[in-house]
């Protein structure tokens, strides 16, 4: 008998859980109804353009994940799905670029073309399920769901890559994609496997907590495998990220793909797995405040509250019972009392709070987590940004030129995460400031690569072609589209005043933040790379748009009779505006970082 | 000796490890790309009977996953059905295009 009304009592417990999820959970859910819709309209009729339906979806899920609630300033952390997912602002942040990105990603493919009508519910139904995933990356709280998001993040990708049917490029980029991603995912679920084995939870919080404990006491094979949990974990989200030496799939998908695949791959996909990232790295290394359960009895203050707490508790079990009962008013004014009571102690609690003392001898505990996650992204950044840029060189397919430069650009957005891990635990405040740089550049990184991918379809569609060689002379008959062009690729490198300066000016701020106050000479090595990148990745942009401006037009390829339609120009300016004018209301840029990531370090 | 020791968690470890390892030499190097699905497939299998181990209360009362690890093992499950549905579909449309399934012939994107 005990043990069922025990599980009468779970029910009812989860009951109550998941109603309050659920509100919180709407922008994923309007996704879900609207892919199944999507499969269900192909059902009934082949004619009906799915893409107004597509569209009030995304719409639907930006009103829903509410940007706007970020500045009301009343943002909580709350755990959802009994701490499967954790609602915060970072999730809300990540949740909203992702949904304005796809609203503006549904209406370029509706400009361009692609998909065609008879596609178009297989492609949005994709699309949206990999949005899906990529919400949950953004807002996993747990090992299980960290590696369900992936997996629903890439699973859809593999099929967009080779979207285009009957074409050889098509089928062999999806099928890299597909064995490269399965791997790595493979290899990480191994890692979380060891992870979670040695921590005994899944939950991120507990597992920090858990960590904490065993990393003083832990032996050489202990600290070995935790290590290798670790490295395979990374190589995951490496994957993810196109982190060097992760990167292979990127050149050849985004070569086979069309552009509009690569503009959702490259913006996202990382978008979404740098939020993992930050989530991931914070998470285990440090303690949330609220994990850490009070002690018992440390002084006599305290024992007080405790004893308050209990006393309090008989008088809620007193009012239960009178609530069934008919209460006099006697009654009433003494359950008033205790609620005041209730707030007082509360109140007295926050005021000597004696769990901070817990958290720092435990955030101490988990210094060398920390250390170990910022060498390793440090590394991988390094790396990546490197050879990302250099390898963008060699390049005579824009597509491809383009993927290099998004792998740099991923090592670029990875510098932040090492200042932030440096800096936790002895400098929140600039440990926030770190994380916040993150998220200003993921916002002028979306802008920037879909406006890049929306030029190149489009001169697809004119030119036929993607060969950088082809554009040459293209200055005088398509000048709008190159201009808009040079500004976004100026942008990219990181040239003021156009957005892409601030971006990277507010991570190499970090990084010259976490240096000066930790010493860390590492940062100072990320720091110097990032300056001799940027300047390297100067040319190859300039390359291109050379070979546009100056080149002398071929005969055989003239860039088509059509010229440049009203939707075509519109979308384009609408796309390169914020590169431009960021720098006007870059306070709300960073004001929106900035909210984001505030109390995501407790 | 081997038979008469109780069965402690590290033996599943070490089955699991045997597996991952396996799958990872599989895909390494297999060149049919259904052989590399298998290794795939081997890998997660590698991760699962961890994740099994990990959550027995019988081989390892004290911090034990619980039912955490069954249910992250059962939705790997599920996971890797659909991951190989999706794999095995590009798989067919590969070959549709290219009449064969070895992967050193998907070589015309290099970089």
């Amino acid at each position: 008998m005990e043990s069922t009304t025990d599980f009468y009592q779970l029910i009812d417990a989860l009951k109550a859980d998941s109603a309050n999820s659920l509100g919180l959970f709407m922008p994923e859910i309007t996704l879900c109804v609207f892919i199944t819709l999507f499969l269900a309209v192909r059902l009934i009729t082949n004619r009906i353009d799915l893409f107004w339906v597509a569209l009030t979806g995304a719409v639907v899920g930006l009103i829903s994940s509410n940007p706007l609630q970020l500045f009301g300033g009343s943002l909580q952390s709350e755990e959802l799905f009994t701490g499967l997912l954790v609602h915060d602002g970072l999730t809300v942040a990540i949740r909203s670029i992702l949904m304005l990105f796809l609203v503006l990603f549904l209406i370029f493919t509706k400009i361009s073309g692609v998909p065609d009508k008879e596609d178009g519910a297989d492609v949005y139904s994709l699309v949206f399920g990999s949005t899906l995933g990529m919400c949950l990356m953004a807002s996993a709280n747990h090992l299980l769901i960290v590696f369900m998001a992936i997996e629903m993040a890439g699973v859809p990708s593999y099929v967009l890559a080779g979207l285009i049917k009957g074409r050889k490029r098509g089928s062999e980029s999806a099928l890299k994609y597909a064995i490269y991603g399965a791997g790595a995912a493979g290899v990480m679920l191994y890692g979380i496997s060891l992870l979670v084995g040695l921590a005994g939870t899944a939950h991120l919080p507990t597992m920090a907590l858990s960590l904490a404990e065993i990393i003083p006491a832990a032996g050489l094979g202990e600290q070995a495998v935790l290590c290798l949990a670790a490295v395979m974990v990374a190589v995951g989200i490496a994957f993810k990220l196109s982190a060097v030496p992760f990167h292979f799939w990127a050149p050849d998908v985004f070569h086979g793909a069309c552009a509009e695949v690569n503009a959702f791959l490259s913006v996202a996909s990382k978008a979404a797995a740098l939020a993992l990232l930050l989530r991931l790295a914070v998470g285990l290394g440090s303690v949330p405040l609220n994990q850490i359960e009070p002690p018992q009895t440390i002084s006599v203050q305290q024992e007080t509250i405790q004893s308050g707490l209990s006393a309090t508790q008989m008088v809620t079990f007193e009012r239960d019972d009178v609530d069934v009962k008919s209460s006099t008013p006697v009654e009433k004014v003494a359950v008033e009392e205790s609620t005041h009571a209730d707030q007082e102690i509360a109140e007295t609690m926050v005021e000597v709070d004696p769990r901070i003392e817990i958290k720092q001898v435990h955030d101490e505990a988990l210094t060398p987590v920390r250390n170990f996650i910022s060498l390793l992204v440090a590394f991988f950044a390094v790396v990546t940004a490197t050879f990302g840029n250099l390898a963008a060189y060699g390049q005579k397919n824009i597509k491809r030129l383009l993927a290099y430069s998004t792998i740099a650009h991923a090592g670029y957005m990875m510098m932040a995460i090492s200042p932030l891990m440096v800096m936790l635990g002895t400098n929140n405040q600039a440990a926030e400031e770190a994380a916040s740089a993150l998220i200003q550049y993921i916002v002028v990184y979306t802008f920037l690569n879909l406006g890049a991918f929306a030029i190149i379809a489009f001169l697809r569609n004119y030119v036929g072609s993607e060969e950088i060689e082809d554009y040459s002379g293209m200055v005088k008959s398509r000048p709008v589209l190159v201009i808009s062009l040079a500004l976004i690729f100026f942008s990219l490198v990181g040239l003021p005043p156009l957005s892409g300066f601030l971006g990277k000016f507010a991570i190499f701020a970090s990084l010259a933040d976490g240096y000066s106050s930790a010493g860390s000479s590492a940062l100072l090595i990320l720091l110097l790379a990032g300056g001799i990148n940027t300047a390297i990745s100067l040319f190859y942009y300039l390359g291109v748009i050379k070979t546009m401006v100056m080149g002398e037009p071929n005969d055989e390829h003239h860039f088509g009779d059509r010229p440049v339609g009203k939707l075509e120009m519109a979308y384009i300016v609408l796309v390169t505006i914020p590169t431009v004018f960021l720098i006007v209301c870059w306070q709300w840029v960073a004001g929106f970082a900035d909210e984001a990531v505030k109390n995501f370090i407790s | 000796m081997l038979l008469i020791g109780t069965v402690s968690v590290s033996w599943y470890l070490a089955v699991g490890a045997v597996l991952f390892v396996l799958g990872a030499v599989c895909m390494a190097t297999k060149r049919n790309l259904l052989g590399v699905l298998m290794g795939v497939e081997l890998v997660l299998n590698g991760a699962n009977m961890n994740f099994i181990a990990f959550g027995s209360k019988v081989l390892r009362p004290e911090g034990s996953l619980g039912l955490d690890g069954q249910l992250i093992a059962l939705f790997v499950i599920v996971l890797a059905a659909a991951e190989a549905a999706v794999a095995l579909a590009i798989a067919l449309n590969f070959y549709n295009n290219h009449n064969t399934v070895d992967v050193d012939r998907a070589n015309e994107l290099n970089g």
